[in-house]
């Protein structure tokens, strides 16, 4: 596994980027001029420190405006330790890590289960109580009179007579960033990340825990951000509370990925090199005699970036930059791989046939899942009640039912999006209505799609279906053979490069199947499939779901288009106002006068 | 005795707190936005009457006749200049949008006007009236009453008017909302502007009894994201308590633990919500789409 990544080496891509960084490193040693150091320093740190942050900023989509407080806290720590014990920086590091590790679960924790912005306003609370603490505990912390750190210059102390070593210690932190954000980006995590970055819901039916994604992401920016903190604190000798902890220095972070390009790897470092040496212009020229105007245009350059670059220089540039290295020759075998088809140890039929788990469980349990005595009301409205069902393994089950019947709520309660007010839900004999996350549900064998499709619209469509093949597999690899073979299956693979924004309302609907496809399910939710589709797509969805069911694979349908359903189901159930009407085969279900008149209207008659 | 005379400054300045919120969670509640420069709107309304009582002698309850239409404006171009065209953007954008308007104002406060504390001079803001042993102060009095009214006057405006019962629908369900022939912009437009002229009002309120300076609106927008939170986002009777609470509590810490750690109590309470009850004191629990009742 690892030898194999040493290809990636041979990418034009790559050694490119490679080159970048063994040009800079030549630069940082040659150079003797201060200013040029001074400034490279800055733009190095700040491209690590805007990095960590990109990592749960960008990567995840979660927007901290208050990194200030594992920048402060990084500072500080490690200078008190310092100045007050005499523990060298370069040990005192691990404590500020560990300090902005503890921070971040108590910012995480309360914030990340939550919808909407109270994680950004959370982040902004938290950097402002540290600073009111750190101007307030003077006894520790110098207060608001700033606390000097005596200058002795040693390794172990980060502090350094030439500004050679400091451009040296802010490059090797840079690449400590860069290293752990591509290695995030390519691997489980951050494609995790990136999905529920866009959809959160989605993202959890298929398996993701998102909360602990979150969690991961923000305790390695906490921790990289502190990590950066002390090497500047002892740049600078000296920190005080309103500028270590100030707001400002967050919006610093956030604005160096945004304009560089918000959760691509090197956007922060493309930022690092236009803002910095920009801001140190404007403060120089501007800053000098108008005090802040300096920090309008700042301001303005902020709504301007996100006005007209919402993706950032990098967008601008990677055009541009991919047609040059397209010309450049590829070397240790990368040329193969790039058109490489995956080798896949299993076959689809393996993948997703139950049959070898039927043989080795109880051969007699029949019913896959079991609902009993299901209510759930919103307010005044009771969308379901006190409704059992059962269903036998290997069946196709078909919902159907007026508009508002309950049919997708029964849904939601059997993927734990909402929980029942009453009853309970078996799945192959235990009860799951109590697991209270999707993500659970997923992992316990039952996979769904959602009636408004919810694809990452960002992602290009392998990429959209291996966030699902990561719930079986860790390997990108692996992830990508069976992302390859499902998309073979349910006829996709000629789209796989598409932006799933890009693909028809069919080819969404055939997407979000295969995506739940490749969590490996034993019971599948489909929830209109065949919505807003024309015949002959209709035609080869029903038969999508037949050779689904063929392996082994228990499905429940709900559809509104009756000749589909009656044709596919083995068993019917009609709901109507969240309350079974009746349940039988297709046939006995068409000719019942009470499911006539409640779903079909009076007086039809049937063909 | 003391206890009752701080609880009630308290109280009274907790007026402020949610006049500004009241601003602040109806944009919420309807454009979805979170207007970081909430506060920097607040900081102009300020200078507005601090210059026009320092420069024409003009009263500054009477100037709030230029500062509430003019902030209703400053709103509404707001959101259409800067808001409107990130409508279909990912939140953070509009957040960091927002960011980028708060820095901007601020800073140009500062290269304008200078970073120098600033008061006017009001006899009647220092006068009071003694009811018991307990000190009314007149400018505090009028913020209490002027936050009911506020706060009473835009109740009915949401409830009786078309404007009103627009804007409600829209936070109830802005598909349906569309689909009935509402103008989804332009009721954005208006309820910024709305939300715009309440901190209007607050900083009218405000200039005789607090310094003007460049940053005064970031204190008092962290402030109101904490009563906010506290309320329920988007809940509007929600961020009236909540002010009056948060002014109270700012009152009491004050007092009794430290001033400088005022902030830090209430920020406590803010994480103490946020993990027991992120909904709210008066939000519906569970409830991810906050409307107001």
């Amino acid at each position: 596994m690892r030898k194999s990544q040493l290809y990636l080496l041979g990418k034009p891509r790559y050694y490119s980027g490679l080159l970048a960084l063994v040009l800079l490193l030549l630069f940082i040693l040659f150079t003797t001029n201060a200013f040029y150091l001074n400034i490279l320093f800055m733009i190095l740190l700040f491209a690590g420190l805007s990095g960590a942050w990109n990592i749960i900023g960008g990567f995840g989509g979660q927007l901290s405006l208050g990194h200030a407080a594992f920048f402060g806290i990084g500072a500080y720590a490690s200078s008190l330790l310092f100045v007050k014990c005499g523990i060298p920086p370069l040990l005192g590091v691990s404590a500020s890590a560990v300090i902005a590790l503890a921070l971040a679960v108590m910012i995480g924790f309360p914030c990340f289960r939550l919808k909407g912005p109270f994680f950004t306003l959370a982040t902004i609370a938290i950097a402002e109580v540290l600073q009111l603490l750190a101007v307030h505990f003077r006894d520790l912390t110098d207060g608001s009179e700033g606390l000097s750190i005596p200058f002795q210059p040693s390794l172990l102390n980060l502090t350094f007579e030439s500004k050679t070593n400091y451009a040296l210690t802010a490059y090797v932190f840079m690449l400590l960033v860069l290293g752990i954000s591509s290695w995030i980006k390519r691997s489980k995590l951050g494609y995790q990340l990136a999905a529920l970055a866009e959809e959160d819901q989605a993202a959890e039916t298929l398996g993701i825990n998102t909360t602990k994604a979150k969690m991961i992401a923000f305790l390695i920016s906490a921790g990289l951000t502190a990590i950066g903190a002390t090497i500047y604190a002892q740049y600078v000798l000296f920190i005080e509370p309103h500028s270590e902890f100030s707001i400002s220095v967050s919006i610093d972070l956030a604005l160096i990925s945004m304009v560089g390009g918000l959760g691509t790897t090197v956007g922060p470092v493309i930022g690092s090199f236009l803002l910095i040496p920009l801001q140190e212009f404007l403060r120089g020229w501007l800053g000098g005699i108008y005090q802040g105007l300096h920090f309008v245009i700042y301001g303005a350059l902020l709504i301007a970036v996100v006005m007209f670059m919402r993706r950032g220089i990098i967008a601008f540039l990677s055009d541009r930059y991919d047609r040059v290295i397209s010309k450049l020759p590829a070397f240790l075998g990368a040329e193969r791989r790039l058109a490489r088809f995956p080798i896949l140890d299993t076959d689809i039929s393996s993948f997703l046939s139950q049959s070898s788990k039927v043989a080795e469980g109880k051969q007699e349990m029949q019913t896959i899942i079991e609902v009993q005595g299901i209510s759930k009301s919103f307010g005044g409205l009771k969308a379901l009640s006190n409704l059992s069902l059962s269903v036998e393994k290997g069946e196709i089950f078909g919902i159907i039912g007026p508009n508002g019947a309950g049919k997708t709520t029964l849904f939601n309660i059997l993927s734990a999006v909402y929980k029942p007010d009453s009853g309970l839900v078996r799945f192959k004999g235990e009860t799951i209505s109590n697991l209270g996350k999707s993500h659970l549900i997923c992992r316990s064998g039952i996979g769904r799609t959602f009636q408004l499709v919810k694809p990452f619209e960002n992602m290009p469509v392998l990429q959209n279906v291996m966030v699902g093949a990561f719930s079986q597999e860790r390997s990108r690899e692996k992830a990508e053979g069976i992302a390859l073979q499902v998309l073979d299956f349910v006829e996709l693979a000629n789209r796989k490069e598409t932006l799933a924004h890009e693909l028809t309302i069919a080819d969404k609907k055939r997407l979000e199947v295969a995506r739940v496809l490749a969590t490996r399910p034993q019971l599948l939710l489909l929830d209109e499939v065949m919505a807003g589709l024309n015949p002959a797509e209709v035609t080869e969805t029903s038969r999508l779901v037949k050779r689904i069911r063929d392996y082994g694979i228990t499905v429940i349908i709900i559809e509104h288009l009756m000749q589909a359903i009656m044709s596919l189901s083995d068993k019917v159930m009609v709901l109507a106002e969240g309350e079974k009407i009746m349940e039988g085969a297709p046939g006995e279900v068409v000719k019942d006068g009470r499911v006539i008149k409640a779903y079909l209207g009076e007086g039809y008659e049937l063909a | 005795m003391i206890f009752i005379q701080i609880l009630i400054n308290g109280l009274f300045l907790g007026g402020i707190y949610s006049i500004i919120s009241i601003g602040l969670t109806l944009i919420f509640g309807v454009v979805r936005v979170i207007n970081f420069a909430h506060g920097e709107f607040l900081m102009i309304s300020m200078y507005i009457s601090y210059f026009s009582h320092s420069m024409f002698g003009l009263n500054p309850y009477l100037s709030l006749l230029i500062n509430i239409p003019l902030m209703f404006f400053i709103g509404m171009g707001t959101d259409q200049a800067i808001i409107r065209p990130l409508r279909n953007a990912p939140p953070y954008m509009q957040i960091f949008a927002t960011v980028g308007l708060s820095i901007a104002l601020m800073n140009l406060a500062l290269f304008l006007f200078t970073g120098d504390y600033r008061a006017i001079n009001m006899p009647f803001a220092k006068k009071v009236i003694q009811v018991g042993d307990i000190h009314l102060n007149y400018a505090r009095l009028i913020i209490f009453f002027a936050s009911i009214l506020a706060s009473l006057v835009l109740y009915l405006f949401l409830r009786n008017t078309d404007v009103g019962k627009q804007i409600r629908a829209i936070v109830q369900d802005r598909t349906a909302a569309k689909l009935m022939g509402i103008k989804l912009n332009r009721i954005y437009m208006i309820t910024f502007g709305i939300g715009s002229a309440l901190v209007g009002l607050a900083g009218g309120l405000l200039t005789p009894v607090y310094y003007v300076f460049p940053s005064v609106g970031f204190y008092f927008v962290l402030t109101a994201f904490v009563v906010v939170v506290l309320g329920g986002m988007g809940n509007i009777m929600g961020a009236f308590f909540g002010g009056l609470i948060i002014g109270m509590v700012d009152a009491l810490s004050g007092y009794y633990i430290e001033p400088s750690l005022k902030e830090v109590v209430y920020y406590i309470i803010f994480l103490i919500v946020l993990i027991f009850r992120p909904s709210g004191l008066l939000g519906m629990v569970g409830a991810e789409e906050m409307g107001m009742k």
